[in-house]
Order: C-alpha cells, then structure tokens, then sequence
C-alpha cells in the first residue's frame, strides 16, 4: 500500500465515524438516558425534573397494575410460542418432506404476513372480531354455535386471548422458512438409513429431522420471546389501547400510557427499565434451557 | 407403501388448504371491501360487490388526507432508506476490511443493538428530538429510522462484503487508487445485491412503521399512512364509515404486495437472516 498512515487513519475515520455519532446520538445515548429518567420525576413541563431517587421504582412495585402487564406479556409469549412453534414445523416438514409440488404457492403466500404493516394487520383483526359484521361471530352463527358468539376484543376475558391469533397468522412463515432451511440441509442418506430400519415417518420426524434443526428451533424461540417482549405493545395498542379495564396492557402499551399519554416521563422510563432487564433475564434462562449437545449422527 | 404415502400426502394438504385461506380471505375480503358501499358492507360484509365503486378510495383520498400522509410515507421511507445505505455502507467495509483496534468490540456493539428493547430510549429520543427541532418533523423520523435499521444493515452487508474477492482492491489499489475511490468504484457496485436486499428490507419496514410514528409525530399534517389509517380506523368506530377504511388499508398494502412480487426471494432471504443473527 503505498499511501501513508495518516491518510488511511483519516479514511478510516471518514468510514466509521460520522455513522458512529449519530449512531450514539440517537441510539447508545437515548439508552443510557433512559436509566438516568427514570430516576426523576418529571412531566416534562419542566426543563428538569425533580430528582427522587428510587421513589419510581417503588412506585413500579406498589403498582397494582404491573404485574398485571407483566403476566399479560408471558402470556403472549408462551402462547406465541406454542401456537407458533407448532405449526411452523409441521408446515416446514410438510413442505418440505411431503413432497407437494405446489409447495412453493403455500410458501410465498404463509409468508406474506410478515411484511404486513402491524397497523393494518391490527385493523383488519378488530374487523375480523368485530361482534356484529365480522367473520368470527358470522363463522359460529353459520355453523350453529350462535351462543358462543361474544364481544372479542370489548371482553376482559377474551380480549387477550384474541390477540394471539393475529400474531401467530402474522409470524408463522418467518419461521416456517427458517425451519424449511434447516430441514433442507439435512442429508437424505439418514431418512434413507432409518427407512432401511424400518423406522415409521413419525419416528423419523422425532428421531432425525427435530434433533438435527433444533439449532433453528432454538433461534426461532428466542426470537419470538425477544420480539414478543420488546414489540408486543404494537397489536396492542392498534386493537383495544390495553382496554377494556387495562386486561390487554402489556408493559411496552403500559410504559406507553404512562409517559405519552399521562405525561409521567420518570415513571415510563422505570416501566422501560424493567422491560430491559426481565427481557434480558428471559433471554440468558432460556438459552441456558435449551441448550443441548450438538447432535451429529 | 405408495399408497399409504399418497393418503398421508393428501391427509397433510388439509390444513396446508386450511392455512392458505385463512391468509388470503382476510387480504381478498379487505380488498374487495374497498370497492363495496358502507350499505353493501352492513348487508353482506362478507360477500362479493356488485358494482366495483372507487368512491371509497376518492373520499380516503381527499376527506381523510391520505394524499398528505401517502406523500409523507414516500419522504420518510425514501430518505431513510438513502440516509441508512450513506451511513451503513462505509461503516461496514471498514468493519468487513480494514484492521484497527476495536474492531470486534465496534462491530458487537452495532449488532448487540439489534437485541436491546428500544422502547426504554424513545422517552429521552423524545425529548432529544423537541431539542434539536425535529419533533414533530418527518425528517427528524427519517432519521430515527434510518439509526434504528443500522445495526441490521451493518450485519447484513459486512457478511455480503466479505464475499468480494480482495485481490480486486489490491489490484485498483497498485494502479493507485484512492481508498475513497476503492469504496465507491469498485466495492460499492460489487455488493449491489446486498444493497437491494438491504434497501428493500428497510423499505419495508419504515413503510409499515407506527409506533416509533405514533410518539415523535404530533399533528396531523405530518401523519404518515401508518398513523392515517389508525386515525381513520378510530374514526370508523364512529362513523362506521368501512368503506374509507379498506380504501386505506389497501392503499397502504399495495406498495408492500407489489414489492413482494419482484423481490419475493430477496425478501425472504434478508428476513431469515437478519432473524438468525439473534
């Protein structure tokens, strides 16, 4: 290389470090200044808030709607994952192990959900559960349960509950097709091998094809409980607000209300704290879960 | 055993037919909706149109601004993407090339923040914005977005970068080119697949945006679709104008459906993979 150490310094800043500074202005800063919030107490009327210690997070423990929230999350976690775990691999393996030739129809099309705006997702849902037009109570109407039609989304009960069918419609191909990359690495002398023993195609689903994607598996599940908890106040906030009577509030439509909506800045960014660190403790328990020996055969 | 294989294969298409149409009834139902009148909607929600009206796009259009945030979306999705491809680009051949201390330590902490919860920042973002006067401003969310997409960005193209042969900038490098000129002329144009990929990915995702739109956007002429359609959406709970609202939302899923059938593969290929990097 014949240019001289300082002009390849000056390169290399001319690379990183404009992207840097604005990088940490909007990013690393916001972040760590969100630890430093939510130690005030502030309306944001004011330039400056009143500074009050730990007084926001003991209000966070007192707050009888916290852990409310919290469950309501865990709930859609788990119920994302099931619901969506399930039927991705089943879709995966079928797509392909079956042999289906019009596979790839059904790929392009599970899949388009997941570029859908949550928004419109969301609004198409409401409608969807809407207790007058929509399909759902048309759907039970038709086939005669008519007494199990009921306000979805305006129930404390149901409303929930509800929300995870949006969410496992809009986020199986995602992971259909990260399963389906997994699967098609798999070489085909072991289904051959276990053929030759006799080995049914249920066995070979539990023997060979689960053990050798559990690495994709694993990612997939992480993955939903990292999205789940760090966006699942998106459909929230789209279909009831965290209503009726604060039954859907999770702690990202919670921490939403408080600071935007009550103008409770300090107690929001508390709320964000502890979004922060039970996401992270979720994460670290479940890999250390799910981890496993590398199966090789 | 054939047999037997072709019972399963038709026992396994149920619920592959199942799941088919429980996406595209909703999508079909919601764009056929668009064409029907409020009345139509009320005595056969769920039935055919009988005459295709356009009069529910042309009131969303000019009654509920859609013009205004329709244009709104096209700045903030355009410059952002522009704006993530300016800073993404160098940052990522430097990562990918070039070595100095910190590398590792630089490139993990552009790719620890694809992990971190970002709803903890957006309160001092915030008040960040309503200090530098971008409150309230589409280009001040450009430029959030763009931040906010770097990390993915980065992670993507430093691993499309390294598929570049190095003796190409070796050998430019002899005939004495610059490194700024390396960078433009001959890896910029070399990782234009990941670029697309990148791009369009980004795209996407500032398109479909709402949260982010909900909190640093404050009135009205500075809606973006996103924010228009959940505006119109409560409204209809009021109105009952369904009409106006499918207009909408199919204005909004068009772009994102066109885009799907050209770059089909690519799409799906930047989604897997910018899953996998967790």
């Amino acid at each position: 290389m014949v240019q001289s150490k300082k002009q390849s310094y000056l390169f290399l800043a001319f690379c990183l470090v404009p992207t840097f500074i604005l990088f940490a202005v909007f990013t690393l800063y916001p972040l760590v200044n969100g630890l430093y919030y939510s130690l005030f107490e502030w309306s944001g009327a004011s330039s400056v808030g009143e500074f009050v210690g730990f007084d926001n997070y003991k209000r966070l423990f007192s707050d009888e709607i916290i852990p409310r929230t919290i469950l309501h999350d865990y709930f859609l976690v788990v119920a994302k994952v099931i619901g969506i775990m399930i039927l991705s691999t089943f879709f995966a393996v079928a797509l392909t192990q079956m042999r289906i030739k019009e596979a790839p129809f059904y790929r392009i099309i599970f899949f388009f959900p997941n570029i859908m705006s949550v928004v419109v997702i969301g609004i198409l849902w409401t409608f969807i559960y809407n207790p007058n037009l929509g399909l759902v109570n048309s759907g039970l109407e038709f086939i005669g349960l008519e007494e199990w039609t009921k306000p979805w989304l305006g129930s404390e009960t149901w409303a929930l509950p509800s929300l995870v069918l949006p969410s496992v419609w809009a986020g199986i191909g995602l992971f259909m097709l990260m399963l389906m990359g997994g699967i098609s690495n798999i070489s085909k002398s072991y289904y051959e091998a276990a053929e030759i023993d006799g080995a049914t195609e249920w066995q070979q689903f539990w023997k060979v094809t689960l053990p050798l994607i559990w690495p994709q598996i694993k990612i997939s599940i992480l993955y939903i409980i990292i999205t789940t908890l760090n966006g699942s106040f998106i459909i929230v906030q789209v279909m009831t607000r965290g209503g009726p009577n604060n039954s859907t509030h999770v702690m990202g439509s919670y921490l939403y209300e408080q600071a935007f909506v009550k103008y409770n800045f300090g107690y929001g960014a508390t709320i964000g704290v502890m979004i922060l660190i039970l996401s992270l403790i979720t994460v670290v328990i479940m890999q250390f879960m799910m981890r496993r020996e590398k199966v090789e055969y | 055993m054939k047999q037997r294989r072709w019972l399963s294969r038709s026992v396994v298409r149920i619920p592959l037919v199942l799941w088919a149409l429980a996406v595209l009834y909703p999508i079909i139902w919601m764009i056929l909706g668009a064409f029907k009148s409020n009345a139509e909607i009320y005595a056969n929600p769920w039935g055919l149109p009988e005459v295709f009206n356009f009069q529910n796009f042309a009131d969303a259009w000019s009654n509920y601004n859609i013009d205004i945030s329709v244009f709104n979306s096209l700045i903030v999705t355009g410059l952002g993407a522009l704006l993530t491809l300016a800073m993404a680009i160098p940052t990522s051949y430097a990562l990918e090339r070039i070595r100095f201390r910190g590398n590792r330590l630089l490139f993990t902490i552009y790719i620890s923040a694809m992990m971190i919860p970002m709803v903890l920042g957006w309160i001092p973002l915030f008040f960040l914005l309503m200090q530098l006067n971008l409150l309230d401003n589409i280009f001040g969310l450009a430029i959030v977005y763009a931040v906010s997409q770097l990390p993915f960005s980065i992670f993507v193209l430093t691993s499309f970068m390294a598929t570049i042969p190095k003796s190409l900038e070796e050998a430019a490098a002899i005939d004495g080119m610059s490194p700024y000129g390396i960078l433009w002329k001959i890896i910029t144009p070399l990782s234009t697949t990941g670029i697309i990929t990148v791009t369009i990915m980004n795209m996407i995702q500032f398109w479909n945006e709402y949260f982010m739109a909900l909190i640093f956007l404050q009135s009205e002429e500075n809606y973006t679709l996103a924010l228009a359609i959940d505006y119109i959406s409560n409204e209809t709970q009021y109105t009952n104008a369904w009409g106006t609202l499918f207009a909408s939302l199919v204005i909004a899923i068009v772009p994102v459906i066109v885009l799907y059938a050209i770059f089909q593969r690519r799409i799906v290929k930047g989604m897997t993979e910018g899953a996998i990097k967790g």
